[in-house]
């Protein structure tokens, strides 16, 4: 099959350099990304710069944006990609800056993975073997820690797009894999560090770009909420993020529904002036708008669903079950 | 055709121009909804952080209700139907947990069975309704209007959950449903990103430069309004957009329209009938261009 | 001139490269790193079945040493076996110190899993990403400790005055400007060659550069003859199938659906060792019982289940790769070029016959695995004796005296041979890419699985020609910024000189031992040929061969079946 492809091309030293190149390459049925793109590189243009290594999805050095969204080259048919008349479009990883053609600068998602103290902290007495531990833990461990580093979560990240400091789904699922590691004793520092970070836990938007674009399916988006659930648990102060779900819990407790007019205050907190004062001309122009009536601005009018009792209910035996976990 | 109808918090609360656009424009298409009056929050995936199971419980009510009815569930809400699939994956896939949800159920005279169909009204129209018996009804073609889709996360990703193996066209609908009466969808690039709307509490800069970002790419690339089957979406694309202008330093003053308005618009219901004068962003220029569209 | 100083330069980041690198700073030296690569794409992460210890109550140290010797059919030397098997135990616990999450058994310890050519279930292992768990776990030291990396630096060549190593010629890939790396000692840990061979189951990366850099520095090469060649490897790409699935239970069937192992290893069937499990599925092959020129792995019968906790990256590849599932259908698999058994001389603590060179890993050749290596080995070989040759470097450089002035011309030399190169550009010369995939068809087809003298032959003159063509090598990227043509190359040069020493010590091998199998001596000759073949390079480029004793302690040379 002939395999069409547009290639983004860049010299980083030289920030206009870049163009599309486009290549036909013949390639067998069942090729992937990075085979056409080896043959580029081998017999078309030797000057195509990328990162390979082991071609099964393991060393994590081939992700690269194809048609507009990070993949792991080695993991991706070309035939896949393949788009009517148009060829298939490859460019350089998001988020970081490029140093040639598809190669980028992944330093900036190192010195993450170093933010979030990325070794076994265990300073008790060790133990004469290895330590005991649940097959079950070192399963969840090991998921977590099948992460192979390729970048596509950092750099798809729609949270970093707009804050460079925000930790990033590759970092946080590391994170996850200590603080899911009975074997760490220092599991309360690393949920009040990755809590209280600047760009910590709480900045996810949850809009599940990492898993989609995930080769592994590590699900890093799915890790952060892991440790969300860990910080209210073990009772970390988590701030507004951590007030918002409680307070939105709270809402939902009360009327069965969602309250937004309470989750505001509930959340950044009911005397944080400053804050509040912020939020008050979004509020106004809600209300000229029609859009919060006034009736429902006073929490007293807001009318529980007819089954609250039900609702409240399951909240209780979640909530039961719970403290009957813990002890 | 008739639902179980899952409008959402939202929709009965900051957005009553959604709820009322969607009853006026199912009606017309001869859609018929059961409203689940009794219905609970999903917890929007906020719930499902710090209390998974109690989420998927307040979930499992609604969808028993639902089945109680005889009924497919619709909703109209991007985030309700992402939580919803979520946490319909999980039931389905494992009988013990189901079991377990189950059991607290039962004191309410609900069980769910897996298998049920849930469906936001975007899917409706593009699989059930259909685009050419959309397009049939169309007495007011929206010619000329340019609209801006924009998805909202949790009806795209991840995309396995949404079904959209089953149905690839899903990441489509809103283009082809922009199609279908007769405007014109503008590409630009964060028509599938996020909103900001979940961390405006937590990171109102961040929130809010996404926001203004999304806007202003879209009314760059010559966008009259952006259209979203997200009502929380919109409150962030709409209700917050002049403090979003401020901080991403641009001029945006772009409207937000309900897909239930849209569709409204070009089956000829009367735009103060949509509450189109009900959003924080003026509607009118979309309005008058709809209008004059069908005068020449 | 760029010039970087430490006491001890480890060449590669990989399990060896690392864990010596760990060890040579607790030991008090400046240490760094220097990959050509960054340390978490190393090739260490893609072993996937498992590491070898006898950790259990009902095993031993001595049984997991004689089994060691028994599938290098007596070929390696059992003073280091004796050592490698006393140390797993301790090895593997340390390792799980660290943070690596092997997989448990019911009651909480390590679980280990049966593997091929051994007597006992010894293979520790998380599911079949073991090689990857470690090297994440190895590489968070690195990253505690606050070992210095030079990530991306391409070593071109060994600097070695007045009969001493001093360190090394680096080029980093996004500068393209050579530096001089000073160290007192070198430790090589640049892993396998199996890019010599199309396919392999072994990275793009896998171009045995630090072989041939030591080899051109004058350090000899070692059993350079014997390269393993793994049962289970996909068809087109070689990519690898774990040996963990034939551990787990998995069955090897011919067209005919036979299980066929029976019949050549009645005891162990599939888990005989890797050389008799790929020369039985060759043979069926080449007797018209195999499928598309492969043989089936099938796993259906451990459930889906199983396989999906234990199995599951090569589940995916399977499906990624060659669009079967092996919970539904068995994978079509055959033997591929996957590991050296040979590499650079060296004694127990990695040290090689030249002052300051120590090698550890797949590069080194200690030699632990003789003529065959048993699955499970590779990784313990990386972690005992990287962690024994940082010992020994540091002890080493103690004795050292000050850092001493490296001349110029150490530079100079390889940056002459990337001007003469860059001029190449619009030459009518050939193209790397053309060299490597002819050396790699014919190191498959005449260096394989069954030699015989007229191959030999042939492949020695082709190795000749291609050298010659070589000298002609064409290159057109003349940029300095992250320039692959070029390093591609560096890799070529060194791996013509490698393939060369593998197919002058098969040549000249007349007996069949191991992996090495001549269809015109099929038995062992223990009398003429329990010896190690010493490959030293001669100023023209071609190898000279000598031969050395293997030491023996315990076991005597036995007929070897499974």
């Amino acid at each position: 099959m002939d395999v069409r492809l547009k290639v983004k091309r860049q010299d980083g030293t030289q920030p206009d350099s870049s163009h599309y190149d486009e290549y036909t390459v013949e390639m067998p049925e069942g090729a992937t990304m990075l085979d056409a793109l080896l043959q580029v590189r081998d017999y078309e243009d030797g000057g195509l710069a990328l990162r390979y290594s082991c071609r099964s999805s393991i060393c994590g050095s081939c992700a690269m944006r194809v048609n507009g969204r990070a993949r792991l080259a080695c993991k991706t048919k070309a035939s896949d990609m393949a788009n009517g008349d148009e060829p298939i479009l490859v460019e350089p990883l998001g988020n970081m800056p490029v140093i040639k053609d598809l190669v980028t600068d992944m330093e900036v998602h190192w010195d993450k993975v170093r933010r979030i103290t990325p070794w076994l902290e265990n300073s008790g007495p060790e133990p004469e073997r290895e330590h005991i531990v649940m097959h079950e833990t070192m399963v969840d461990v090991s998921n977590a820690l099948s992460c192979i580093q390729c970048g596509a979560c950092v750099s798809d990240c729609t949270v970093l797009e707009v804050d460079k400091h925000f930790i990033g789904p590759a970092a946080f699922a590391k994170a996850y894999r200590f603080v899911g590691d009975p074997r760490d004793d220092t599991t309360m520092d690393r949920l009040k560090a990755l809590s209280s970070a600047k760009g910590g836990i709480w900045d996810c938007t949850r809009c599940n770009i990492c898993v989609e674009v995930c080769p592994k399916d590590i699900r890093p988006m799915d890790r952060i909420m892991q440790l969300r659930e860990q910080v209210v648990n073990a009772g970390v102060e988590g701030g507004i993020g951590a007030r918002h779900g409680t307070a939105f819990a709270g809402s939902v407790r009360r009327t069965g529904r969602l309250d937004e007019v309470r989750l505001l205050p509930e959340s950044v907190g009911m005397f944080n002036a400053p804050r509040l004062l912020k939020e008050l001309p979004g509020a106004f122009r809600m209300m000229r708008a029609g859009k919060l009536p006034w009736k429902d601005t006073l929490p007293l009018f807001s009318k529980p669903i007819a089954g609250i009792a039900h609702v409240r209910r399951l909240f209780d035996n979640a909530r039961s079950e719970k403290k009957e976990a813990k002890r | 055709m008739r639902y179980a109808f899952w409008p959402g918090c939202v929709s009965k609360g900051a957005c009553p121009e959604l709820y009322e656009s969607m009853i006026l424009t199912s009606a017309k298409l001869g859609i018929e909804l059961e409203e689940l009056y009794d219905g609970n929050c999903t917890g929007a995936g906020v719930i499902s952080e710090h209390e998974p199971e109690l989420a998927d419980a307040l979930n499992a009510r609604n969808f028993a209700m639902a089945q109680k009815m005889g009924l497919d569930l619709i909703n109209i809400c991007s985030t309700c139907q992402g939580v919803q699939s979520l946490v319909q994956e999980k039931l389905d896939r494992d009988e013990e947990y189901r079991a377990k949800i189950n059991a607290q159920l039962a004191e309410e005279g609900l069980e769910y069975k897996p298998g049920l169909v849930i469906k936001n009204f975007m899917w409706v129209l593009a699989e059930d309704l259909g685009l050419d018996k959309l397009k049939e009804q169309v007495v007011r073609p929206l010619t000329g209007l340019r609209c801006g889709p924009f998805y909202g996360c949790y009806i795209l990703r991840p995309s396995r959950i949404l079904g959209m193996e089953e149905h690839p066209e899903r990441d489509d609908y809103l283009e082809q449903i922009i199609a279908a009466v007769g405007a014109e969808a503008v590409e630009y690039e964060g028509k599938d990103k996020c909103c900001g709307f979940p961390i405006l509490t937590n990171n109102r800069k961040n929130s809010l430069t996404q926001t203004g970002t999304h806007i202003h790419e879209a009314k760059n690339q010559g966008a009259d309004c952006l259209v979203t089957p997200c009502p929380l979406c919109h409150l962030n694309l709409d209700a917050q957009q002049p403090s979003a202008a401020e901080v991403i330093e641009r001029e945006l003053n772009v409207p937000i329209i309900h897909l239930p308005q849209l569709i409204g618009l070009a089956l000829g219901i009367d735009p103060d009938k949509l509450r189109m004068n009900r959003h924080v962003i003026g509607t009118q220029a979309v309005i008058d261009k709809v209008l004059a569209a069908v005068e020449a | 001139m760029t010039v970087f100083q430490h006491d001890v330069l480890v060449i590669g980041a990989g399990l060896a490269g690392m864990r010596a690198a760990i060890e040579a700073a607790r030991n008090g030296a400046d240490v760094a790193l220097v990959t050509k690569l960054h340390p978490m794409r190393s090739h260490s992460g893609a072993a996937q079945g498992g590491i070898n210890a006898a950790l259990g109550e009902e095993d031993s140290w001595e049984s997991h040493a004689f089994d060691t010797v028994k599938g290098s059919d007596y070929l390696a030397d059992q003073d280091a076996v004796e050592i490698f098997a006393r140390e797993a135990p301790g090895d593997i616990i340390e390792l799980e110190r660290m943070g690596t999450s092997f997989s448990r058994t019911e009651d909480g310890k390590i679980a280990q899993r049966p593997f091929g050519g051994a007597g006992f279930p010894r293979t520790c292992f998380i599911a079949d990403i073991t090689g990857q768990a470690i090297l994440h776990v190895v590489y968070e030291q690195v990253l505690k400790l606050g070992i210095t990396v030079y990530q991306e630096y391409f070593c071109t060549s060994l600097i070695v005055e007045d009969g001493e190593v001093r360190g090394v010629i680096a080029m980093p890939m996004i500068t393209g400007d050579l530096a001089v790396m000073q160290g007192k000692a070198v430790i090589m840990a640049t892993g396998g060659l199996g890019r010599v061979y199309a396919p392999t189951t072994n990275a793009i990366a896998c171009t045995g550069d630090g072989m041939a850099i030591s080899y051109m520095a004058g350090a000899p090469l070692q059993d350079m003859e014997f390269m393993q060649f793994h049962p289970t490897s996909l068809k087109d790409s070689g990519v690898l199938m774990t040996e963990g699935a034939r551990g787990e239970g998995g069955y090897l069937l011919n067209s005919e659906g036979d299980r066929f192992m029976g019949k050549y290893a009645p005891n162990k069937f599939e888990l005989a060792s890797r050389d008799v499990v790929s020369r039985a599925e060759q043979t069926e092959i080449n007797e018209g019982r195999g499928i598309d020129g492969c043989v089936l792995l099938d796993v259906r019968h451990l459930g889906e289940e199983k396989i999906s906790e234990r199995l599951w990256q090569i589940r995916e590849l399977a499906i990624d790769l060659t669009n079967t599932d092996m919970v539904h259908e068995p994978v079509k698999v055959r033997p591929g070029a996957h590991y050296a058994m040979g590499g650079i001389k060296t004694d127990v603590d990695g040290a090689a016959p030249l002052p300051g060179l120590f090698a550890a890993g797949e590069c080194a050749n200690v030699s632990v695995h003789g003529s065959n290596r048993l699955g499970g080995n590779s990784l313990l070989d990386t972690i005992v004796f990287g962690r024994r040759a940082g010992v020994a470097a540091a002890a080493y450089v103690k004795q050292v005296a000050s850092k001493s002035q490296i001349s110029e011309a150490a530079l100079a030399e390889d940056q002459n041979r990337i001007q003469q190169w860059m001029a190449t550009k619009g030459s009518g010369g050939e193209r790397p890419a053309v060299i490597r995939g002819e050396m790699g068809r014919m190191m498959r087809e005449d260096l394989g699985i069954f030699r015989a003298r007229e191959k030999l032959d042939s492949a020695l003159a082709k190795i000749v020609e291609l050298k010659g063509r070589f000298e002609n090598v064409r290159l057109e990227d003349t940029g300095k910024v992250f320039n692959l043509d070029l390093l591609s190359i560096f890799e070529l040069g060194g791996m013509l000189d490698v393939a060369h020493a593998m197919v002058a010590g098969a040549l000249a091998r007349e007996e069949s031992r191991g992996a090495h199998t001549r269809l015109d001596f099929p038995e062992r000759n223990d009398e003429k040929w329990l010896k190690h073949t010493v490959a030293s390079r001669k100023e023209d480029g071609s190898p000279q061969l000598d031969y050395a004793d293997v030491t023996m302690t315990k076991w005597e040379p036995e007929v070897r079946t499974y």
